[in-house]
């Protein structure tokens, strides 16, 4: 069954629905509300006019209104027991499993968690259940949230890549969350420049007066640009932190998987690199293969003292 | 397209809180979109298409099943074989949900979130639906997206053995016992912190067991029969507390900062400050002091901070060149 029947018959049992809770409604409203257009809604209306039980007698067909129609307007008189139908499991799925993640990052609105909450009564915990573990400190990100709808500054205690810490104030943008990873998009004040800061490396947050002065830039997740591009093999058995790279091209070879990606920082990737360290193989460029050896050199300086 | 659109609404109206159960001989002789037995055909002409017809059912059955139709197949007392079919609409209906403005919003924004085609279809489709039970739309500009690069193609698989009650197998790289075959009769999906996970009985071992989708490598499989298993009425935490425990960390000072924040101050030694910190499994703790670089080491317990140096040396053996 074509993808595309199954997404019209959806929105022709919303368009039903709709219409049961609202006396009428424009083609314009409908189509706004399922993001198609209005004539795109009069054809859709057009087709369940034809829909109708079976051997219909005229009285057994989905009916609206006549007249209505031809101001534009949508009036349901007989639905012929047609309504929205329930998730389907995997569209549970995909929208529970997004709207946890984008909750666990941190970058989720307010509403979410209400959302959230609704969602699960009206589907119950099958077939997902979400396990709430939030990785970041809702308290301490706040003050960012309260910043980007309010738009105004907010005064930031931040822990680098490099685990350096420092305090700067930023305009913030938007909230993303990036493979489950929440950012905060800003204009960073003491850079001068734009930054993608991540959620769960801020200590501290403190809401300014001033208000924020600088437009956001575009694209989704804008400063995390890549430098260059790794390829790095690793004994199969580590392929999930391959994986987990963003961007990854993930390819098998016998024993070993060897991936490439494109590296934003070298230091950090660097310690990921390290968890899988006894199934490495294989690390290019020179440059991030430096600051593999130069990581794992100081890992082993603090933890046995013989670098 | 608009025939298929057309014949599965008609089939659905048909079925819905019919008074009795329809056969597949009354959808196809009344249902409007299926092609009734032809008059006066010889028999191939008959069995072909007879057969196109079976085709075109199955493919519509499957189809109220994305949709989210439970079909319900009722044995007819009498004539055992013969099967009919009926949607209940106290099982189908949408639920009320009583979403804000905002709400609808952060679900838009939630349903962008999959890259991977099969999941970012599914998402539109359960937005369409969340769109259509909402008595207000969404307001306009929330700052906020989602995107995430990950492709969970074991989903389908995994929630269609669910749904027939058949074990799945596929090979699973832990990082404990390396990658190993399993197979598991899967009960239900869990998300954690943004990572999704599969719980079932891992019937290898006869004990549960809870699989990161993301370390499942190649395809996931059904095997064996359907109906093979029932999911427990009450099932068992799916993360278990007991590979959690407590470390005591030295970090440098003004470093670790994600680790002093989670952790107690445990006093200092040799200008290394010492911090507990609890942990829910040694791994984490593990790959976040070789995250830091040499800013910090594990002093207990012992085990993890072989860990710690040995991961360190074998990736010094591949990068020291």
């Amino acid at each position: 069954m074509a993808e595309k029947a199954l997404a019209r018959v959806t929105r022709l049992l919303g368009i039903v629905s709709v219409l049961q809770h609202q006396d009428e409604a424009s083609f314009e409203e409908l189509g706004e509300r399922f993001g198609v257009s209005a004539e795109q809604i009069r054809s859709d209306v057009m087709l369940l006019f034809t829909t109708g039980k079976p051997g219909g007698m005229p009285d057994e067909y989905v009916d609206f209104d006549p007249d209505a129609l031809d101001r534009g307007i949508a009036r349901l008189w007989d639905a012929q027991g047609l309504t929205q139908v329930r998730l389907s499991a995997r569209e549970a799925v995909a929208l529970i499993a997004s709207l946890g993640t984008l909750v666990a990052s941190g970058a989720a609105p307010a509403a979410a968690e209400p959302a959230l909450a609704k969602l699960r009564d009206a589907i119950g915990s099958e077939p997902i259940d979400v396990v709430t573990d939030a990785r970041v400190d809702p308290a301490r990100v706040q003050p960012v949230r309260d910043g980007v709808e309010q738009r105004r500054a907010v005064r930031l205690d931040y822990v680098d890549a490099q685990d350096r810490r420092s305090e700067r104030v930023i305009e913030p943008h938007r909230l993303v969350a990036i493979d489950g990873v929440g950012y905060i998009e800003c204009w960073c004040r003491r850079a001068g420049d734009y930054r993608t800061l991540r959620l769960d490396r801020i200590v501290g947050a403190e809401l300014t007066d001033e208000p924020v002065t600088t437009p956001p830039a575009e694209g989704l997740g804008f400063s995390l640009e890549p430098r260059f591009d790794a390829t790095v093999t690793v004994h199969r058995s580590a392929r999930w932190a391959l994986e987990a790279m963003p961007g990854a091209q993930v390819s098998d070879d016998g024993e070993d998987v060897t991936a490439s990606f494109p590296v934003a920082d070298a230091d950090f990737t660097a310690g990921r690199l390290l968890a899988v360290g006894p199934a490495l193989r294989a690390v290019a460029p020179e440059a991030l293969a430096d600051a593999v050896a130069r990581h794992a050199r100081a890992v082993l300086d603090a933890q046995v003292g013989t670098p | 397209m608009a025939d298929a659109t057309a014949r599965l609404l008609n089939l659905i109206v048909a079925l819905t809180d019919t008074g009795r159960r329809m056969t597949r001989e009354t959808i196809r002789a009344t249902v409007e979109g299926y092609d009734p037995v032809p008059q006066g055909a010889d028999a191939e002409e008959l069995s072909r298409s007879e057969a196109a017809f079976e085709r075109m059912f199955e493919r519509d059955k499957d189809a109220l099943r994305s949709l989210g139709i439970p079909l319900r197949t009722i044995q007819d007392a009498v004539h055992g074989d013969d099967i009919g079919y009926r949607i209940d609409s106290a099982d189908a209906a949408l639920p009320a949900l009583d979403l804000t403005a905002a709400e609808l919003a952060v679900l838009s924004v939630a349903g962008a979130y999959w890259e991977d085609a099969t999941l970012g279809d599914d998402a539109r489709q359960a937005l369409t639906k969340v769109a259509s039970a909402a008595s207000s739309r969404p307001t306009e500009g929330v700052l906020a997206a989602a995107r995430t690069r990950g492709s969970e193609r074991a989903v389908s698989v995994l929630l269609e053995a669910r749904d027939e009650r058949r074990a799945v197998t596929f090979d699973y790289s832990s990082t404990t016992s390396g990658l190993q075959r399993r197979t598991v009769q899967p009960w239900r999906l869990l998300t954690r912190s943004g990572v999704l996970y599969v719980q079932g009985l891992d019937t290898d071992r006869g004990a549960p067991r809870t699989f990161r989708l993301s370390r499942v490598q190649g395809r996931v499989r059904p095997v064996g029969d359907e109906g093979a298993y029932e999911i427990p009425p009450e099932l068992p935490a799916a993360f278990s507390p007991e590979q959690g425990g407590t470390a005591l960390v030295a970090i440098r000072p003004e470093a670790g900062h994600a680790l002093r924040a989670r952790g107690e101050a445990a006093g200092s030694v040799e200008g290394w400050d010492l911090v507990r910190v609890e942990f829910r499994h040694p791994d984490a703790v593990r790959d976040e002091v070789l995250a830091l670089g040499g800013a910090a080491r594990i002093v207990e317990p012992a085990a993890l901070a072989e860990q710690v140096a040995e991961h360190a040396r074998r990736a010094l053996e591949v990068a020291g060149g």
